[in-house]
């Protein structure tokens, strides 16, 4: 495979295109980001539905992911309340997926050989997707660079057969590469233009509209109208469009916790509200499976 | 003799669970020799990296002579089927079968030789089951395979005599082969005993012995210490992870800049070592440095890796640094109006709700406690507003720690402070407990609103669950008062918070709640008193009678009795109560009303004046002791009156032909009871 070459160091979007290419060599399906707002690649349907069933299923895409409660005004240099993560999923889980991620590390100029890779215990779970996984978070030099997990349940489901998915959250990765302290610096393209350049200004409204303007009466509402329209389609039994109000159900709440209107006890409340949701959608998915 | 060797190679299996497995493979196998009486060394190991489980077991003979037996069949009345059977089963015939009488009737009977099992084809017929015994904490499953295990499973070797047994576990074959790569799980090798195996790896500096990485581990951090005149802090558990993260470790000292040692240690603690499994260090008097230690996996030859968690540990510390500078210099005071808009509970108002009533509540406490009123309710004022900081939006487990920062940096007063910083310890059994008495205020407030809210919206954990960990609240509520000895009226207390609430125009129902929350209370006690390691029939005895202000009195109580039960003080205490509450309880089913009281009017001897005398010196004692009692006194006093007891059952009669008589006996004997009653109720006790 011709990548890049390592003598300078890969730009932000040279490190996407390595990615993909070498997972498209893997026989992955190459997807665009979905196009709804998510908290990370793992709510794109091609991973939290095609998790589910017996079909085999292999895809990797860039998901831009929304945690409001991470913006930071622009301010802070490792945080963000948008940015990108690449993720991997491969169902069912391939015997040598170790190795095939560290190759994909070399893809874009980590020789793992020359650093302290380690796979630290992280056993994931999402409350609002019913999930639940076993694996590890990948530290290299004591930095997190990736998320390994093999999915146990999805949607309240047990897998069958079980996926295995990898999230590399790409600013991370590319900050390591590049050697850079904040993630505003790194170099986006061969033309010097640097994260600063395309994402600051948004940061910095997002933030605003997230943590002060965002109307929480309005959105209590809208949380309740997606509800009561997700359960309509679920009872339609159209499990896509359903899971697709119940991530905007789960993107509002997102914003009403960022505005800190929600206590932490309601918090519970509101997840298993979603919960119930992506459990219902589950069902009517694995149903069109078999 | 011959040595067993197994290795389970696998993708990286957590510190936890390696552990785990290991006492498990170690237990199974041990307990599969033994039950097949084959010999073996018992000091054998079973060693882990997070890729191999490794058994090595030396000094099992080749062979095992098995006597000969008879083995029975079944009887000759049954079916000719069952013979058959039987004949099949022991792959004999039927020139070889007998029959013999027996005390249960006469059965077929076939007699096994004497003979020599080759240890080699019982281990290869069992090692897959004693495999499948493996227990684990949290397993998973992979790929569309069946088996569950703690990572992937990715091949096994095995090795008896430097032979390879094969055998088939799930959807792996043994063999003699294993990956000496772990990375790209390549590079197959063959094995044929434990000792070619560990050379070849020690060579790559691959150590598979634990505690050989441990102490290599320790030795390196010690000598670089001593150096530097640097100390780190005892902790175990740590240590215990690393050692099992890594396989070659090289332990690496790497520093932060010195201005970050401006935060409070706890926020730079808690990130190097939660955060990043870094073993903080500290100079000679305790103070956290600059400096600190990474256990790599791989030697630094580029000296990657310190740069590389150097950069790391600079870009968290300067998250939490900035926060610490936004946050610290936000007036507390000025915030306490913001918890309005954080909601404490669905049903239980906001945080701003729950620190008013945690300042009556504490107000309150303050009076038992002789503390200032003013402290008190300062620090209930502003024990909530961390809360809404970045930093405790960070480091969760630093709430309270964290306001305590606040507030010593905004000038408030030492055991404000302090107050603030402990108000959520106890957080269950095992954890740190306060000590100054503002601490135990603002704690007790803290827990008892919570309680009472909790109960008054009928939140109740139920047996199987408990998502608001309300257990743990009313255990740490019983150890606040049990251990630091505080004499508070824990019903009034209760009652005040219901009206706290009532205030805040809460419908709660007082009575249910402080009933309901009463038996709560009170069963997380009896639970306490049993991790205490207190007999079961103590505890039951000591919460019959004593009540909810009392918990305090039925721990000591407890405590006192438990010691003292095989010693005569606590033995013949139990003894008389036991003698005479056995005859009252046979009288009371042919019920007889008792008065309370005996008359010594109706005494015919001096045996029953003797034990009335001694009945009312004992009361006296139990209405003169006061808040000061000794309870070991009060179980010497009970148990003085044995010689009388016995005086009177080995001349008195108390079943007398005159029921008149008969019943003051009784009522003697119900005034005995009764004054026992002053310790705790006896009636449970086994003697």
């Amino acid at each position: 495979m011709v990548y890049k070459t390592k003598k300078k160091n890969l730009s932000f979007q040279d490190t996407i295109f390595n990615l993909q290419k070498y997972w498209s060599k893997k026989g992955c399906v190459i997807l665009q980001p979905y196009d709804l707002e998510v908290g990370a690649g793992t709510f794109h349907p091609a991973t939290t539905l095609r998790s589910l069933g017996p079909k085999p299923w292999k895809t990797a895409y860039v998901q831009p992911s929304r945690r409001p409660t991470d913006g930071r005004y622009g301010d802070n240099p490792n945080r963000l309340q948008h940015y990108y993560q690449f993720q991997v999923l491969i169902k069912p889980s391939p015997k040598e997926i170790k190795k095939m991620y560290l190759n994909s590390l070399s893809s874009i100029g980590i020789n793992y050989e020359e650093h302290d890779i380690r796979f630290v215990e992280d056993d994931w779970e999402s409350p609002t997707l019913g999930a639940a996984g076993l694996g590890w978070e990948v530290w290299c030099d004591g930095m997190e660079v990736s998320q390994f997990t093999y999915f146990q349940q999805m949607a309240g489901v047990e897998c069958k057969p079980v996926s295995v998915e990898i999230t590399y959250g790409l600013e991370r990765l590319c900050m390591f590469i590049q050697n850079k302290k904040s993630v505003f610096d790194l170099i986006w393209n061969d033309e010097g233009i640097t994260y600063k350049d395309v994402f600051h200004k948004s940061e910095k409204e997002f933030s605003a509209y997230n943590f002060e303007y965002a109307n929480t009466d309005n959105l209590f509402k809208i949380f309740e109208m997606l509800e009561e329209e997700t359960k309509l389609l679920v009872e339609k039994k159209i499990s896509l469009p359903a899971y697709d109000q119940c991530l905007k159900c789960s993107h509002v709440f997102n914003i009403l916790d960022a505005r800190g209107v929600i206590s932490v006890a309601q918090r519970a409340e509101y997840i298993a509200r979603i919960r119930e949701l992506t459990k219902s959608i589950g069902k009517v998915w694995i149903e069109s499976q078999s | 003799m011959s040595e067993l060797f197994v290795e389970l190679f696998s993708e990286e299996i957590p510190a936890k669970l390696q552990i785990n497995a290991r006492n498990e493979l170690k237990k199974n196998i041990k307990n599969f020799l033994i039950d097949n009486q084959i010999k073996f060394n018992e000091n054998f190991n079973v060693y882990s990296t997070p890729n191999r489980l490794v058994l090595h077991i030396d000094k099992i003979p080749n062979e095992i002579k098995i006597n000969s037996e008879e083995i029975r069949g079944p009887n000759v009345n049954a079916p000719e089927k069952a013979l058959e059977g039987f004949i099949r089963s022991n792959n004999t015939t039927l020139e070889k079968i007998f029959k013999k009488s027996t005390e249960k009737g006469e059965f077929y009977f076939f007699k096994k030789e004497s003979r020599t099992i080759k240890v080699y084809d019982l281990l290869e017929k069992n090692l897959s089951e004693i495999l499948t015994k493996i227990t684990w904490n949290k397993s998973m499953k992979w790929a569309n395979y069946d088996l569950y295990w703690g990572r992937p499973l990715k091949s096994i070797l095995a090795i008896f005599n430097k032979k390879p047994l094969n055998f088939v576990f799930n959807h792996i074959n043994s063999s003699n082969k294993t990956f000496t790569d772990k990375s790209l799980e390549e590079g197959l090798k063959i094995f044929n005993d434990f000792n070619s195996y560990i050379k070849f790896f020690k060579q790559k500096g691959v150590l598979i012995d634990q505690d050989l990485r441990k102490k290599i581990i320790q030795n390196k951090i010690n000598e670089i210490i001593n150096k530097k005149n640097l100390k780190i802090e005892q902790n175990e558990r740590l240590v215990d992870e690393i050692v099992n993260i890594v396989e070659k470790p090289a332990v690496i000292i790497c520093n932060f800049d010195k201005k970050f040692l401006n935060v409070p240690s706890e926020i730079l603690i808690t990130t190097m070592q939660s955060h990043q499994k870094y073993l903080p260090t500290f100079d000679k008097k305790n103070n956290l440095t600059n400096n600190f230690f990474v256990v790599s996996d791989i030697k630094d030859t580029k000296g990657f890796v310190k740069l590389g968690n150097e950069r790391v540990i600079e870009a968290r510390l300067s998250d939490a640094e900035f926060f610490w500078e936004k946050n610290k210099t936000q007036n507390l005071v000025k915030q306490v109006d913001k918890l309005k808009n954080i909601n404490y509970f669905k049903g239980l108002g906001s945080y701003f709700d729950k620190i008013q009533r945690m300042r009556k509540l504490s107000s309150l406490i303050s009076d038992d406690f002789l503390i200032s009123k003013d402290k008190i309710e300062i620090a209930s004022s502003i024990c909530k507003v961390d809360l809404m900081s970045d930093l405790v939006g960070e480091f969760p487990e630093l709430q309270g720690i964290v306001g305590g920062h606040f507030a010593k940096f905004q000038g408030f007063d030492k055991e404000v402070c302090l107050a603030v910083s402990e108000q959520y310890l106890p957080n269950g059994m095992e954890s740190k407990i306060p000590k100054k008495m503002y601490s135990v205020a603002l704690s007790l407030s803290d827990k008892l609103d919570s309680l009472v809210g909790f109960f008054g919206i009928n939140l109740k954990p139920t047996s199987s669950k408990d998502p608001y960990a309300i257990r743990r609240m009313a255990i740490s509520l019983v150890r606040l008062i049990v251990e630091n000895e505080t004499k508070i009226k824990l019903k009034d207390l209760i009652v005040y918070t219901c009206s706290a609430y009532r205030d805040q125009g809460y419908d709660f129902d007082t009575k249910k709640i402080q009933n309901e929350l009463s038996d709560f209370i009170i069963e997380r006690l009896k639970n306490y008193l049993k991790e205490k390691k207190i007999r079961q029939d103590i505890i039951e005895s000591s919460t019959f009678l004593l009540g909810l202000d009392d918990l305090l009195k039925a721990y000591k109580k407890s405590l006192c009795l438990n010691k003292n039960i095989k010693k005569e003080i606590g033995f013949e205490t139990i003894a008389v109560y036991k003698r005479s509450s056995n005859i009252l309880n046979a009288e009371e089913k042919i019920s007889i009303e008792t008065l309370g009281f005996a008359d010594p009017g109706l005494f015919k001897n001096d045996y029953e004046k003797k034990l009335y005398k001694k009945i009312n010196d004992i009361r006296k004692y139990f209405l003169s002791i006061g808040k000061d009692e000794n309870y070991e006194e009060s179980l010497k006093i009970l148990s003085s009156i044995k010689n009388e007891v016995n005086d009177f059952f080995d001349n008195v009669i108390v079943n007398d032909e005159d029921i008149i008589i008969k019943k003051n006996r009784l009522e003697l004997l119900n005034m005995l009871c009764k004054t026992f009653d002053n310790y705790f109720n006896f009636s449970k006790i086994e003697a």
